[in-house]
């Protein structure tokens, strides 16, 4: 756990470092992203804890559902249903939700204190 | 036995999310100051905020013109400048409407209707940019002297328009009701405002009908402000072919 909270600081403070930035368009494009790659990294937590964790499943399936999600943006834009990436944003959610449950669970039968 | 999260992939991933979070913040730092809160799209507060500054800027040219005009005095003294040199610039001066005069004419004021009936149109009942036009032109067409509204000073620029529900005069925004001030023959001025044709309506047609607080009155010493904007003529250029 200690090493992805590192991860994690490592990469904010690289990204504040370097001070980037997207155009205001595409705003929305890197909010699905961050919760993308938020639900990857719950699903890659529990899948480690479950002992099924698998690289290439890890890797594909964090850039495929990135890319699933800029996709609906991009045809809510076209089409005019801007409000589009909430299928989106509530298909991480609550997959995040779902996986953080998981990984409680497993965390507390890791721990032994069930 | 249980595997480790650490796995290098996951670790990526989470790098790659710190990323993508400071990214975002970054991008709606950026977006903030663009727009500051508090004004955005408030573009009311900006214009009272523009217009309060033109304000103290006004005051601070009109005392600057004060001083220019003492020290331009002072100069001619030292110079040994004849007096009429003197004179005649003050004279052009207070014909540019540069300096507050004083003396006889006439206060118009008008006021908006009070009640506008159901159904009738409230334009009737409230006073225009063209009423008060009317009322200077036909001001000068008496003779007068200097004119303000509301102590706006009428100059050889100074527009009156219509912008919403007050009136623009030299680019203030001014509120019901209208107070014109002129110096000049007290009884030529009325007479030619009465006897204008926009004049003659308002004060005996439109001021029956709709109920318009207009009123005339001469007065014996009145004072009319100095110009308060500024002039830079871009394109005009003294022509001296005629001098």
């Amino acid at each position: 756990m200690l090493v992805l909270a590192l991860a994690l600081a490592l990469g904010i403070t690289l990204g504040l470092l370097t001070n980037v930035s997207v155009p205001l368009g595409m705003l929305t494009y890197l909010g699905v992203a961050v919760l993308a790659a938020i639900d990857a990294c719950f699903g890659g937590v529990k899948a480690s804890l479950e002992g099924t964790f698998d690289d290439k499943v890890f890797i594909s399936g964090f850039l495929t559902s990135t890319l699933m999600a800029a996709f609906i943006v991009f045809v809510g834009d076209r089409i005019g249903v801007r409000e589009l990436y909430l299928a989106a944003v509530v298909a991480f959610g609550m997959r995040i939700f779902e996986n953080l449950g998981s990984v409680r669970r497993l965390m507390f039968a890791r721990w032994g204190w069930e | 036995m249980h595997r480790s999260p650490y796995r290098p992939a996951l670790v990526l991933v989470v790098g790659v999310l710190g990323i993508l979070i400071a990214t975002a913040f970054n991008t709606t730092t950026r977006a903030a100051e663009v727009r500051p809160p508090g004004r955005s799209g408030d573009l009311v507060d900006v214009v009272r905020e523009m217009e309060g500054q033109r304000e103290s800027l006004q005051e601070r040219l009109g005392d600057l013109r004060e001083e220019v005009a003492r020290l331009e005095r002072e100069a001619a003294e030292d110079a040994g400048m004849t007096r009429s040199f003197t004179q005649e610039f003050d004279r052009v001066r207070l014909n540019a409407g540069m300096a507050e005069v004083a003396g006889p004419g006439v206060e118009v004021v008008l006021g908006d209707g009070a009640d506008v009936p159901k159904g009738a149109d409230p334009n009737d009942y409230l006073i225009h940019d063209t009423d008060i036009a009317g009322v200077v032109n036909a001001l000068f067409v008496g003779g007068a002297e200097a004119v303000a509204v509301n102590g706006e000073r009428i100059i050889a620029t100074t527009p009156i328009r219509c912008a919403g529900t007050t009136i623009l005069v030299n680019a203030t925004r001014l509120g019901n009701p209208y107070t014109i001030v002129a110096i000049g023959d007290p009884e030529t001025l009325e007479q030619a405002v009465r006897e204008d044709s926009h004049g003659s309506l308002l004060f005996d047609v439109y001021a029956k009908q709709y109920g318009l607080h207009v009123s005339l009155s001469r007065v014996t010493e009145t004072s009319v402000p100095a110009f308060k904007g500024s002039m830079r003529p871009v394109y005009a250029t003294p022509d001296d072919g005629g001098v």
